[in-house]
């Protein structure tokens, strides 16, 4: 259990962190409200109101993108993490190329999602 | 498991490979050529296809590759030939349909390609998780060609369905994936069937649990009750070429996945788990069987639209390739889907080309009186059918009478399995063939247009019918191939004991 008394403490640093910060903001801020920040999100669907909302495409494709992107990152991380031991077990070249093919498979999807314009938004 | 000793093999995968990169390929050129391009990408995909034919003909023949993670035997060697040959076919097929309907061409062969690519994977997996891996990348693709009418509401419907049901199977499948791995502490197959062979599982009624909700996994992706329901929307809402696509490739390749998990890794009798768990699950396969042929066969006698017709009596297929499972054999399973997908795809084109662009005539009466107006299409649908209904000389009749024969032989406990088989396939005889009564003795329904046949879609026609005569009339090689190939699951002395 010794072991984990660090995360606690960085738990607590944590929680207490975020509660001075709004407490402190909360006494000390000015505030003015607009109609604008009233809101919960400055942009995409309105909260209230009708669920039938017709809502543009665009919004879900650029998600998936990030997705897809972020996705790359999450997977190169570890990979760098431990690209110094893998190259005592296994050949250099094979450790680094095997990396750079899921790179190019991505590039490809980006060449794709480009050509078929999904970077323009005022396309229709 | 050593990183030294992954045996990493890129040959083991060359079909693979090959069918993801001419995807890859085929994505480009679509994206880079501002018209599209469906001739270059038809002629990209054949040349893709052909190659990983050939990388499959030219694995070895046995051997375990990546950690395990790949497999080959003559299950995979066998599955990935069907596999491919559908894919073939289904290439052959697109180019007419894409241009009589006037759909965006390019992003269809790269989903074929990448199906074809998750279903080789499938065929070919060693280790639970490339079985998942292959089945969600062929599933994925699959659900995107279901829908590939965009702006028909009955595509949509087809592929929001397919999607929804598919991703209801597929949690039960994993979920049945983790409790395996909690019961053996292992996710290859081989090692799986190991563990269970030396009684080493930790808590036997999570194995149970783990394989009963594989089986439902299973049991969806091939559409065998009562698990099935999906199957009569999805593939009358889809493309007929799509719905001819994932009706035999896919379920081709779940097969052989099922095979590998079921008929290999889960069929070990030397520990009392190990014959708890066989006995089980074949006594479970054998009731899905026969609710699966009956309930498919029964209602399609009902059925008005011949697409829905055909998807009922795809049940009833995967039922009698189910027959096969109770041997614990691969063989008479294998013959049976190589059979049953060359004369579906050629049954599904002729429908293609006669219910003309957006699917408009697949009603029954639709078919009056063609029989003469059409005659290379109607004797063509005609030979199809009969070879599904299991008539002479054609593959339906040997495929048939391979998977009856060898259960009879060799699982004398389930020959009450083949009564019901034989009964079933006598009760199909009826719908299949009322379609050819009303195409050959009807009126000319009004309003029909003589359907043009393009050159690519007549070579595919040809193989089909080539196909379905040779398997018929000269089956002899192909059973003496799969009979060296038995040795790969060797049936159990103990199959059928209760």
């Amino acid at each position: 259990m010794k072991a984990y008394v660090p995360i606690l403490i960085v738990f607590i640093f944590v929680l207490g962190f975020a509660v001075t910060n709004i407490v402190l903001s909360h006494l000390v801020g000015k505030r003015k409200n607009t109609r604008a920040k009233l809101i919960p999100y400055e942009c995409g669907m309105d909260p209230v109101g009708s669920a039938h909302q017709r809502f543009s495409v665009k919004f879900y494709l650029v998600a998936m993108l990030f997705i897809l992107f972020d996705i790359e990152a999450v997977f190169l991380l570890p990979w760098a993490v431990v690209f110094r031991d893998l190259i005592q077990k296994l050949s250099r070249p094979f450790v680094f190329l095997e990396m750079m093919v899921f790179v190019a498979v991505l590039l490809v999807g980006y060449i794709y999602v480009w050509k078929k314009g999904l970077f323009e938004w005022n396309r229709s | 498991m050593q990183i030294e000793n992954l045996n990493l093999n890129y040959g083991a995968v060359a079909p693979e490979i090959i069918a993801a990169v001419t995807g890859v390929i085929s994505m480009l050129v679509d994206a880079l050529s501002p018209k599209g391009a469906r001739k270059t990408n038809a002629v990209i995909s054949l040349v893709g296809l052909v190659l990983a034919l050939l990388a499959v003909v030219r694995l070895e023949p046995s051997g375990s590759y990546f950690g395990g993670m790949v497999t080959t035997d003559p299950v995979r060697v066998f599955f990935s030939v069907i596999i491919l040959l559908v894919a073939i076919i289904a290439v052959l097929l697109a180019g007419q349909f894409l241009r009589d309907e006037g759909l965006p061409p390019g992003e269809f062969f790269t989903l074929i390609m990448f199906a074809t690519t998750g279903m080789l994977l499938l065929a070919s997996a060693g280790d639970l998780v490339t079985v998942f891996l292959g089945l969600e990348i062929a599933s994925i693709t699959t659900y995107v060609m279901a829908g590939y009418r965009r702006y028909d509401v009955r595509a949509n419907e087809s592929s929001l369905k397919y999607f929804l049901l598919g991703s209801f199977s597929t949690a039960f499948m994993l979920y049945g994936m983790a409790l395996t791995y909690g019961a053996t502490g292992n996710t290859n197959i081989a090692a799986i069937r190991a563990i269970i062979g030396e009684g080493r599982v930790e808590h036997p009624a999570l194995l149970l649990i783990g394989a009963a909700m594989m089986l439902v996994g299973f049991g969806f992706k091939i559409a065998s009750a009562p698990f099935h329901l999906w199957t009569p929307d999805v593939y009358e809402g889809a493309p007929t070429i799509v719905t001819g696509f994932m009706g035999t490739g896919p379920k081709a390749a779940v097969f052989a996945a099922f095979l590998r998990v079921f008929a290999d890794g889960f069929n070990v009798t030397a520990s009392p788990i190990g014959a708890q768990l066989q006995s089980t699950w074949i006594s479970a396969v054998a009731v899905i069987a026969v609710l699966t042929m009956t309930i498919g066969n029964v209602i399609a006698i009902s059925q008005k639209n011949i697409k829905r017709m055909l998807a009922y009596s795809s049940i009833a297929h995967a039922g009698y390739a189910l027959v096969g499972f109770v041997t614990g054999d691969f063989a008479p399973v294998a013959f049976y889907m190589l059979a049953y997908s060359i004369m579906s795809l050629g049954a599904f084109a002729v429908i293609q080309l006669l219910a003309r662009a957006g699917d408009q005539k697949t009603e029954i009466a639709d078919y009056a009186g063609i029989g003469f107006e059409t005659p290379a299409l109607s004797f063509s649908l005609a030979i199809f059918l009969l070879s599904l209904g299991g008539i002479p000389p054609t593959a339906g009749f040997m495929s048939k009478f391979f998977v009856f024969k060898t259960t009879w032989d060799a699982a004398p406990h389930y020959r009450w399995l083949v009564i019901a088989a034989v009964v079933n396939s006598i009760i199909s005889i009826y719908y299949y063939l009322y379609p050819i009564v009303v195409m050959f003795f009807r009126p000319l329904a009004p309003g029909f247009i003589k359907p043009r046949i393009a050159t690519m879609t007549t070579v595919a026609l040809i193989l089909t019918l080539v196909g379905t005569f040779y398997l018929g009339l000269l089956p002899n090689r192909l059973m003496n191939a799969l009979g060296q190939g038995q040795k790969a699951v060797a049936i159990q002395p103990r199959l059928g004991d209760r």
